[in-house]
């Protein structure tokens, strides 16, 4: 996909100067003079993960609790990230700063930088709607709007986004088909959101996630709620998907992040312990922190 | 934060690195029976040697079931996970020693009830067979005791086991021109190539436990390599 330089800026002609997210170099619409969605019609090209997240001297508060200290971390494009840590550590925190919504919390605050690439999401001048659009979030229990119809729910995002009616049933059965749906559910698209399984809902919310296309796809405990068998679908999504989308996973399932991830980050007391390539954190990681953990000495 | 997690499988680990180390006990007396048996060229040892390798055979089924329980249940990793690995090459081994002291019993009734023996090359497979005796409780307690340096020490053992196999080679040469004894010698000779194979063994298990404590796996020596170091091959 590319996305408009000014899109995550607020909608103001006179920032221009504002930090720009470049679009691809093989954009085929460099049209910046438009702010709106005119442009969006191209999107037809196929995604690639391309986008890198930075995270630089990440520290986040809870009041006076400080859940997160000087993190510095990156989730390469084309690669899972697992997060892995005993309940507490700051996980599930750190990646809600990654998207913003560590914010919304009364008393909570920031501090430190998280790079998409090389502009800062917790910029001024940030939009803070095209920064959740960028970077979709799935979380513990599936969500799906409760009054909505499986369709209805993956179309909400791109309604709101201002996508044009035609355009939204591609992409909402594009993004089913993403989310190893769409086989499930094509007959029945009008039926409640509410009526499929647990692990259907939970593929649900990730179509939802991606009917917008996001660069990021932050998925914080995405299988807990689920059963086995649903648990290996997700996770067999999740490593398709990173091949368009650039994945972190907060995990408290060691076998999970095993399995899903090239890279995991452990975490203890808000910092980061050890990061490293999976294989090598499950058989000889360097932390005697991370061996303990791991090995089920405590957490 | 430090609480006891996971209880039963942290026993259920050392006892099963206990039961696997046994193992090697088990081979040293049946080496020593061997060691006997070849003192006396005699053939009634010799076969209580064979008979017993059910013990160590049966001991291998046992670690390798409890391996492959432990890993289905309990997913072992890191340092859990390297000792489980190590473990089941530890008991190949054993497996291994006990068929090489079998090889032996098996060499003794060929040589015959009165074999034309001669004492220096019997003195000669004795002193091997002490050392090898040593070279194995050395790789138990090393391994036990998680000491690299002590593992690392079995080359030099194994250095002189070398030594003394080759000295059996040469008095076989020197034999003499008789057929009856110059083929006992040579059959002594099978013997000293497996007793040599035993303290291979020994050293492969002090490998394993450089790769328990460090996580890299690598031999001590290679004959193919001579003093290098050999890369892990890498699919592609």
């Amino acid at each position: 996909m590319n996305y408009e330089p000014s899109e995550l800026n607020v909608a103001d002609p006179e920032e221009r100067t504002t930090p720009r997210i470049p679009g691809r170099a093989e954009s085929p619409t460099p049209s910046p003079a438009s702010p709106g969605g005119a442009e969006r019609t191209s999107r037809v090209e196929a995604l690639h993960a391309t986008r890198r997240v930075r995270l630089e001297r990440l520290n986040a508060y809870y009041g006076d609790n400080h859940a997160v200290r000087d993190l510095d971390l990156t989730f390469e494009p084309g690669h899972v990230t697992a997060i892995i840590g005993p309940s507490g550590c700051g996980k599930s925190t750190m990646v809600r700063c990654v998207n913003r919504m560590h914010e919304e919390i009364p008393g909570a605050r920031s501090e430190g930088r998280v790079l998409l690439d090389d502009v800062d999401l917790h910029g001024a001048r940030v939009d803070v709607v095209a920064v959740r659009r960028l970077v979709g979030m799935v979380f513990q229990k599936a969500n799906p709007f409760p009054t909505m119809s499986i369709f209805d729910n993956v179309a909400a995002g791109l309604r709101f986004v201002g996508t044009s009616r035609d355009e939204v049933t591609d992409r909402v059965s594009a993004a089913l088909e993403d989310a190893g749906l769409w086989s499930e559910v094509q007959g029945r698209l009008s039926n409640p959101g509410m009526s499929l399984s647990g692990g259907q809902q939970q593929r649900l919310c990730i179509a939802r996630a991606l009917a917008v296309e996001p660069e990021v796809l932050l998925m914080d405990e995405p299988c807990s709620a689920l059963d086995p068998v649903a648990t290996l679908k997700i996770e067999e999504l999740i490593g398709q998907l990173k091949e368009k989308v650039t994945i972190a996973v907060v995990t408290h399932n060691m076998q999970q992040a095993g399995r899903v991830a090239d890279t995991t980050a452990f975490m203890l007391d808000g910092e980061l312990v050890e990061v490293g390539p999976t294989d090598k954190m499950f058989t000889n990681p360097d932390d005697d922190r991370t061996e303990q953990y791991v090995t089920g000495k405590f957490g | 934060m430090e609480l006891e997690a996971r209880h039963e499988y942290r026993e259920e680990l050392a006892q099963l690195e206990r039961r696997a180390l046994d193992g090697l006990q088990l081979v040293v007396a049946s080496l020593d029976r061997t060691v006997e048996a070849v003192r006396h060229q005699d053939i009634e040892l010799a076969e209580l040697v064979i008979a017993d390798d059910d013990v160590i055979d049966g001991r291998y089924l046992e670690i390798h079931q409890a391996i492959l329980t432990l890993l289905a249940t309990q997913a072992p990793v890191a340092t859990d996970l390297r000792l489980i690995a190590a473990l089941l090459h530890v008991m190949k081994n054993i497996e291994r020693m006990g068929d090489q002291c079998v090889n032996i019993a098996k060499l003794i009734p060929i040589a015959g009830h009165q074999p034309p023996a001669d004492e220096r090359v019997v003195g000669n497979l004795v002193t091997m067979g002490n050392a090898i005796r040593a070279q194995i409780r050395q790789a138990k307690r090393a391994f036990a005791e998680r000491d690299v340096e002590m593992a690392r020490d079995l080359v030099r053992q194994d250095d002189v086991v070398d030594n003394l196999n080759r000295e059996c080679f040469q008095l076989a040469i020197e034999i003499g021109d008789d057929h009856d004894r110059r083929e006992w010698a040579m059959t002594m000779m099978l013997v000293a190539r497996a007793l040599e194979r035993i303290g291979d063994n020994a050293v492969d298990i002090g490998e394993q436990v450089a790769f328990v404590v460090t996580g890299l796996f690598r031999e001590f020596e290679d004959a193919s390599h001579p003093g290098g170091v050999v890369e892990p091959q890498r699919s592609p």
